[in-house]
């Protein structure tokens, strides 16, 4: 019964940071139909930025600035201009294959700008375990859990009870009315994608701790929220929600009762099982495209 | 051309040319569209019909010629400044945000006054009291209103910022016949305010009917304009919704 505890409290912490990256995911395909296949490499460099920044001999919390600046500015702005705004014109496929580009590009860029090797990162939460319902869980699984949901909450608030977060919502629902009525289009989308890398900045000072700062950490990332967003609809913010804690508990009951080796099979089962009995996903609506 | 005279005309077109990429379907257009009245335009199908409202409203560039409104000439300029100078327009079809609900889709309605509105939640509460059932189902997802209501709200959210001028692509489409004539009611209340309407109708009879003046567009170009009565009176139109092209008709006459 601990150890099963353990693994819904460690679930649900993964399973948050997973639903962080489902729903930058979720947001920029809304208003941009971007399928940004570098989103686990989103995830995983702001802590190698911050690392980096420290490296040269910025004291940490400087470096923390310094990193999370550039990476909003390279990845929320420079990816809309300068990669999401020449290739959209092209088509949903080929804008899908510049960003499976990038991700190779940032993944190499990493390893060999910074380091092939895992590298320890600071946790802002100190180790060690607090007891939940009479089992020791680990402290730190609680706090990722609690900051990230806290981060999708606030952001739920800003999208339903602002205007802007309206507005965005409108763009993402009906770009073409949106654009009728005046809507700033193209801001709304920049900021989706501003929103999209502070989620992915979240996620990855709240995982580096626990998996190390390391330049393929993306490919389990980015593949576990994408199942994530497929599993929960691809449209819906609540469907990346529940389906990144799905992957998240799913991944980590199967890791202990299934087998290890076979835990990241696990959830490419459960995508197919979706995909085969609700293909629009758990939470999701059937899209209609006029031909 | 025979137009009625009008001294201060809500809105000019002059010799307007745009089409889609290199397909040419307003072949140098040119009308003007009395102040204060009901315009119906009509015209066959690939007559250029939402080619010239989304020319008017800057969704598609105009090549050549000249779209003047309330004296200003606003050729090419974006939905945004239309908004601004005065234009609402309700596209064809479906135009809400299914997932918002009804209130919030009518406060998109005055995203283009910015910030500036100091009345906005008074304006968008007389809205509501305008139609009992936007009313009633205010905080529910806009995709449960009916097509009729659907339509209504797009009417209401365009009327929130007290246009001069209306552009509605065919309003009627998909409604029941109470729907329509509740729709054509609304027109002839602007209308009666001041405000000028241009209207394109597949229904001819009945928006000429109620309308003041009607336009004949064909292949681009303005065929006929007169007092709607005069248009509705005239066979050469029941021709041309018969196959007849007007053209023709008028170079043998």
């Amino acid at each position: 019964m601990d150890q099963f505890l353990q693994l819904i409290v460690a679930g649900l912490a993964t399973g948050a940071i997973y639903a962080l990256a489902a729903i930058g995911f979720t947001l920029v395909w809304q208003t941009s139909q971007t399928i940004n296949f570098a989103q686990g490499e989103f995830v995983m460099l702001p802590a190698i930025l911050v690392l980096t920044a420290a490296h040269v001999g910025l004291p940490m919390w400087l470096a923390f600035i310094v990193g999370s600046a550039a990476f909003i500015l390279l990845f929320g702005f420079g990816f809309k201009r300068f990669l999401v705004e020449p290739m959209q014109r092209h088509g949903v496929l080929p804008l899908a294959i510049a960003t499976m580009a990038l991700s190779v590009l940032i993944k190499e860029a990493a390893k060999n700008g910074f380091s092939a090797e895992a590298q320890h990162f600071p946790s802002l939460v100190p180790d060690g375990s607090v007891s939940f319902l009479g089992a020791a869980v680990s402290a730190r699984d609680i706090a990722i859990f609690v900051v990230a949901v806290a981060a999708i909450l606030g952001l739920q608030a800003f999208i339903t009870r602002t205007r802007t977060g309206r507005t965005m919502q409108a763009t993402a629902q009906n770009p073409t009315v949106a654009r009728i009525l005046g809507v700033p289009v193209e801001r709304m989308i920049l900021l989706t994608f501003l929103i999209n890398a502070a989620l992915a900045l979240i996620a990855s000072y709240l995982i580096s701790p626990v998996y190390l700062a390391k330049f393929s950490n993306g490919e389990t990332i980015g593949l576990a929220a994408f199942i994530a967003a497929i599993v929960g609809g691809f449209n819906q913010i609540r469907g990346a929600l529940a389906g990144g804690f799905l992957i998240g508990l799913i991944d980590n009951l199967a890791a202990a009762y299934v087998s290890s080796a076979y835990r990241a099979a696990v959830p490419l089962v459960v995508l197919v099982v979706v995909i085969l009995v609700k293909p629009e996903g758990l939470l999701g609506r059937k899209e209609e495209r006029t031909v | 051309m025979t137009a009625p005279a009008s001294a201060h005309p809500i809105l000019t077109l002059s010799n307007v040319v745009a089409g889609y990429g290199k397909m040419t379907i307003l072949n140098g257009t040119s009308f003007s569209v009395p102040r204060g009245s009901i315009t119906t335009v009509i015209g066959p199908n690939g007559a250029g019909k939402s080619t010239v409202f989304k020319t008017i409203f800057g969704l598609l560039n105009a090549r050549e010629g000249s779209v003047t409104f309330d004296g200003r000439d606003v050729t090419n300029r974006p939905p945004r400044d239309l908004l601004e100078a005065g234009i609402c327009y309700v596209p064809q079809g479906r135009n809400i945000f299914p997932e918002l609900s009804v209130r919030h889709n009518i406060e998109l309605g005055t995203v283009a006054a910015g910030r500036g509105l100091t009345d906005l939640p008074a304006r968008i509460e007389a809205a509501l009291d305008r139609f009992p059932i936007l009313r009633k189902k205010a905080d529910q997802q806009a995709s449960t209103l009916s097509g009729g209501q659907q339509k209504q709200l797009e009417i209401v959210r365009g009327l929130l910022l007290d246009p001069k001028l209306i552009l509605i692509d065919e309003p009627s489409i998909g409604l029941s016949p109470m729907m329509v004539a509740e729709t054509f009611q609304i027109l002839l209340e602007q209308r009666d305010k001041g405000v000028s309407v241009l209207m394109i109708e597949q229904n001819a009879r009945s928006a000429l009917a109620m309308s003041d003046y009607g336009l004949v567009l064909e292949l681009g170009q303005t065929r006929m304009f007169d007092d709607a009565p005069a248009i509705l009176a005239d066979p050469r139109v029941g021709q041309l919704f018969l196959g007849g092209s007007l053209a023709e008709k008028s170079e043998a006459a």
